[in-house]
């Protein structure tokens, strides 16, 4: 034993660090870590260029009167409040079919389905819902709200619209947000005796509420910039005569994203590079909001509901 | 084995919990073969037994903790006061409320530590303040954890320390006023001081509760139970006072492995 160690020369220096073989497989190494760093940071890089493009193109129309006056016929100097306010509007009117089914149906497929047909049909359905495109939703969405119920274009016909469209990812960010909490919450739970729905309740869903807060403002971002689906239901003009700022669900609502579109398409106004440019600004802003905001309050919740950080 | 067990349990104990041939199915998978066993009231029985023997497949029956988990099935009779759990006229959440469970690694809620306490109360539907107040004293102090938390009682439960947080755990379901406390390893992730601490709590409940705990440590059964049976192989080979099984074990299997032969 003594002498087979003895016999083993000493590992030096040069050894260690030294051999043809080490060498190039540090050198590939450290090639392979600076293509996945670079790829990372064009990322990020093409963000920050897509955002200072945007400003240095929109920034000059933002103004008080443009965020908050009236699109105009065919004179220069229209605003986009009442588009602003139909984009919300129409979010909130989704949200509100949403969120009930999409939470409701998520719960059942992850906490009560265990297995089975019927998981699996939902399941399938889901997705693909999900795979339909948004502007053969809006067709869908003009042939039923518009034409079969003769609503026309509607407020009410976009946000149903919206609701077929997001009702899949809602479901998933559902899913997913009660698949991270421990199943060791449902045994303890379940061991002192507490039904199934009591778990839900009082222990799943309060744990959840960080991410499934951060999935549902994720999607209503979403939903604010969709276009497609709302071009033949909620329509291309905002509710004129009736007053801009217009709760009524069954009037015409156009949203920004649809303006922007609209504007190039077909309007009269002069100044329709300026009105665009300043669209796509809001827009952008207001998408990346929801993504800040998204982060900031799902994790404040889950302080809250978890005192875990 | 029933004889056994009756034969070596002093006649004045009397039987919370009697378990006749009890097997347990995942899926085609036989877990637990033909199990019989008496559990006398107010005592500690400890399973024993190595890795995969089924002591802790064998626990999770005890309180219908296999309806939770799909594909898994019961098959025998397990009674409690001799009503069989397993009747269909039985809910098992009455079943859960009676018979509270102790888990492998703590799991607290993320809740404050009071919250975590009243959790039973409050879903079986106490809501007057002053006695959950009251309820969450007693049992923090029954779990021997009061002392410790009682500056504290809106902080997360999840900033306690892991002893700390099984006592809690211990003190959730005592909150229910359970009679029989099923324990799986309760110690197991745990340090030594917190461990002694956890054995120490264990002595002092069972003259209310009636105690089943699983371990792997044979030291730890041979200092906290009163019985011990021992599995092997999903299997329920021998049941005795706890001296007996360690001092004059019956099986030979039981004696391999009480030596150190297997395990």
């Amino acid at each position: 034993m003594a002498r087979a160690l003895a016999a083993t020369p000493a590992p030096t220096v040069e050894k260690l660090g030294g051999s043809s073989n080490a060498r190039s497989r540090r050198i590939v190494d450290r090639i392979a870590t600076a293509l996945l760093w670079t790829a990372a940071s064009l990322v990020v890089f093409l963000l920050l260029l897509f955002i200072g493009f945007e400003f240095v193109k929109g920034a000059s129309t933002i103004s008080w009167h443009f965020l908050t006056g009236s699109p105009t016929a065919a004179e220069a100097g229209g605003g986009v409040g009442p588009l602003i306010f139909n984009s919300f509007y129409i979010l909130i009117l989704t949200l509100i079919f949403t969120v009930p089914i999409a939470v409701c149906s998520g719960m059942y497929l992850q906490e009560y389905a265990a297995g089975g047909r019927f998981k699996d049909v939902v399941q399938f359905s889901a997705e693909s819902l999900a795979t339909v495109p948004s502007i053969v939703m809006g067709l869908f969405g003009l042939l039923v709200f518009v034409t079969a119920f003769h609503w026309h274009f509607t407020a009410l016909g976009g946000a149903l619209t919206l609701t077929l469209l997001n009702l899949p990812a809602m479901m998933r960010v559902t899913q997913e947000a009660l698949a991270g909490v421990p199943g060791t919450y449902r045994e303890a739970s379940m061991g002192l005796g507490a039904t199934k729905w009591q778990t839900v309740l009082k222990v799943i869903l309060p744990s959840a509420i960080g991410p499934l807060t951060t999935g549902v403002v994720l999607v209503s971002g979403r939903i604010f910039g969709e276009t497609a689906a709302l071009i033949y239901t909620a329509g291309a003009s905002v509710s004129y005569g009736r007053g801009a700022y217009d709760f009524n669900p069954f009037h015409t609502a156009e949203t920004l994203a649809v303006g922007l579109y609209q504007v190039h398409r077909e309007a009269l106004v002069p100044d329709v590079d300026r009105i665009a440019n300043g669209s796509a600004l809001v827009l952008l802003v207001m998408v990346l909001v929801f993504n800040v905001v998204a982060r900031v309050v799902g994790r404040q919740l889950t302080v809250r509901f978890t005192g875990k950080a | 084995m029933m004889i056994e067990s009756q034969s070596v349990a002093a006649p004045s104990i009397a039987d919370k919990m009697k378990i006749e041939d009890l097997d347990i199915y995942y899926g085609s998978f036989r877990a637990m073969k033909k199990a019989n066993l008496d559990v006398p009231d107010r005592h500690v029985m400890a399973l024993i037994g190595p890795s995969g023997c089924g002591k802790s497949t064998f626990l999770r029956a005890l309180n219908r903790m296999h309806d939770l988990t799909p594909g898994a099935r019961v098959e025998g009779k397990v009674t409690l006061d001799g009503v069989d759990i397993y009747a269909p006229t039985i809910d098992p959440v009455t079943v859960r409320h009676r018979i509270g469970m102790v888990f492998q690694r703590p799991n607290p809620f993320p809740k404050s530590i009071f919250e975590n306490v009243v959790y039973g109360p409050k879903i079986h539907g106490e809501t007057n303040g002053a006695r959950l107040q009251a309820i969450a004293e007693k049992s923090l102090r029954a779990a021997a954890l009061w002392d410790e938390v009682k500056d504290r009682l809106n902080r997360s439960a999840l900033d306690l320390s892991g002893g700390q947080q099984q006592r809690l755990c211990i003190a959730r379901v005592l909150a229910v006023e359970p009679e029989v406390i099923l324990m799986d390893e309760p110690a197991s992730a745990l340090d030594p001081i917190a461990t002694s601490k956890i054995e120490d709590l264990i002595g002092e409940l069972k003259k209310d509760y009636t105690v089943i705990i699983v371990t792997h440590s044979m030291q730890q059964a041979a200092r906290i139970s009163d019985f011990t049976s021992f599995f092997l192989l999903g299997e329920l080979i021998e049941v005795g006072t706890t001296s007996d099984i360690f001092t004059k074990p019956r099986d030979k299997r039981t004696e391999d492995y009480i030596t150190g032969r297997y395990g």
